[in-house]
């Protein structure tokens, strides 16, 4: 009877030793987007470079890099040197910036300090960012021509996870 | 004119709707004191995606605000809770629901604490059966002709 209680103790706090091992080892801030697969949710924003409105549908045929961003996110600044540089070589490649919960004073004053190569539009009221599941800025969705998210980045991207993930949308 | 042309662009500015991701409401639209109620008890059930475990509710961040005010607007539109649970849960997955469902690898939280009482039940019931039936060790007999004994009886009689 002791034997086979010894057992089960050890079964049952080993699954529980396991459990939290696994747990610890997860970024908490990582969330693992349902999106992947689906179709882009739509939207049509404003652009604060142009005033135009830009409809994620009427880019459909080449591949959006949509990137969520903020000027009151610190890791964007770092980020966006990146993004600017590989909107730049990668003409056939459609950037989108979407900017919430910011103004957009704030926001033509940081691209015209750290320069721009692609639209950058306001979500003003975050409505997109909760439709497309951002858990916190930057995060950027690689979407296909056929309008299908393949890849969710969490963080500031480098060029080779920019690039690592948009070979998955050039597929 | 530049207000016409704010107007047009504001007209033309479209978010994703929550009708294309859980379809037309389903619910009574609600207002008032109801709605703020309501829009606070959904509110404890999200998880806030940029806190550690943290309800939308108690939550001081712009996301949490963000979804708070969503889960508000579609309540005011008549979606229901459920419809509500289902609109974030499309987006940011189960992680956002801070009571998890019961299917796959979720239902383990709630079968597991229930499997692992009645182990404990099963086996505090037959251990407690087992100490019940055991005999009561007999005290032993103190043996009649030990010497050691027989000396102490008699010192003890002649103090």
């Amino acid at each position: 009877m002791n034997r086979t209680v010894l057992i089960i103790g050890i079964i049952i706090v080993a699954a529980i030793v396991f459990v939290l091992f696994a747990g610890l080892g997860n970024d908490p801030q990582h969330i693992d987007s349902p999106l992947i697969g689906k179709p882009a949710p739509p939207f049509a924003l404003k652009s604060v470079n142009t005033g135009e409105t830009i409809d994620l549908a009427s880019l459909r045929g080449k591949p959006v890099i949509v990137n969520f961003w903020a000027t009151w996110c610190v890791p964007c600044y770092e980020e966006h040197p990146t993004l600017v540089a590989n909107a730049r070589q990668l003409p056939n490649v459609q950037f989108i910036g979407v900017v919430f919960n910011d103004t957009e004073d704030k926001i033509n004053r940081f691209l015209a300090e750290r320069g721009s190569a692609y639209p950058t539009l306001l979500d003003a009221n975050g409505k997109t960012a909760i439709a497309y599941g951002v858990g916190g800025v930057p995060e950027t969705y690689f979407i296909n021509s056929a309008g299908t998210i393949v890849a969710k980045f969490e963080g500031p991207l480098s060029t080779e996870q920019l690039q690592e993930n948009l070979a998955k949308a050039l597929r | 004119m530049i207000a016409i042309f704010f107007l047009l662009a504001l007209l033309q500015i479209k978010v994703p709707d929550a009708a294309s991701i859980v379809g037309q409401p389903q619910g009574a639209p609600l207002s008032g004191p109801q709605l703020e109620q309501k829009t606070m008890a959904i509110s404890a059930e999200l998880r806030c995606p940029v806190c550690q475990g943290l309800a939308i509710g108690d939550s001081p961040s712009i996301m949490a605000a963000n979804m708070k005010a969503q889960v508000r607007e579609l309540l005011a539109r008549g979606y229901t809770e459920e419809q509500i649970l289902s609109y974030f849960e499309k987006s940011y997955g189960q992680f956002v629901l801070l009571k998890p469902k019961f299917q796959g690898v979720n239902a383990l939280v709630w079968i597991l604490p229930v499997v692992v009482l009645a182990i404990g039940f099963v086996l505090v019931v037959s251990k407690a059966k087992k100490l019940e039936v055991a005999p009561v060790a007999a005290a032993p007999e103190e043996p009649a002709d030990d010497p050691y004994l027989a000396r102490v009886r008699e010192r003890v009689e002649k103090q």
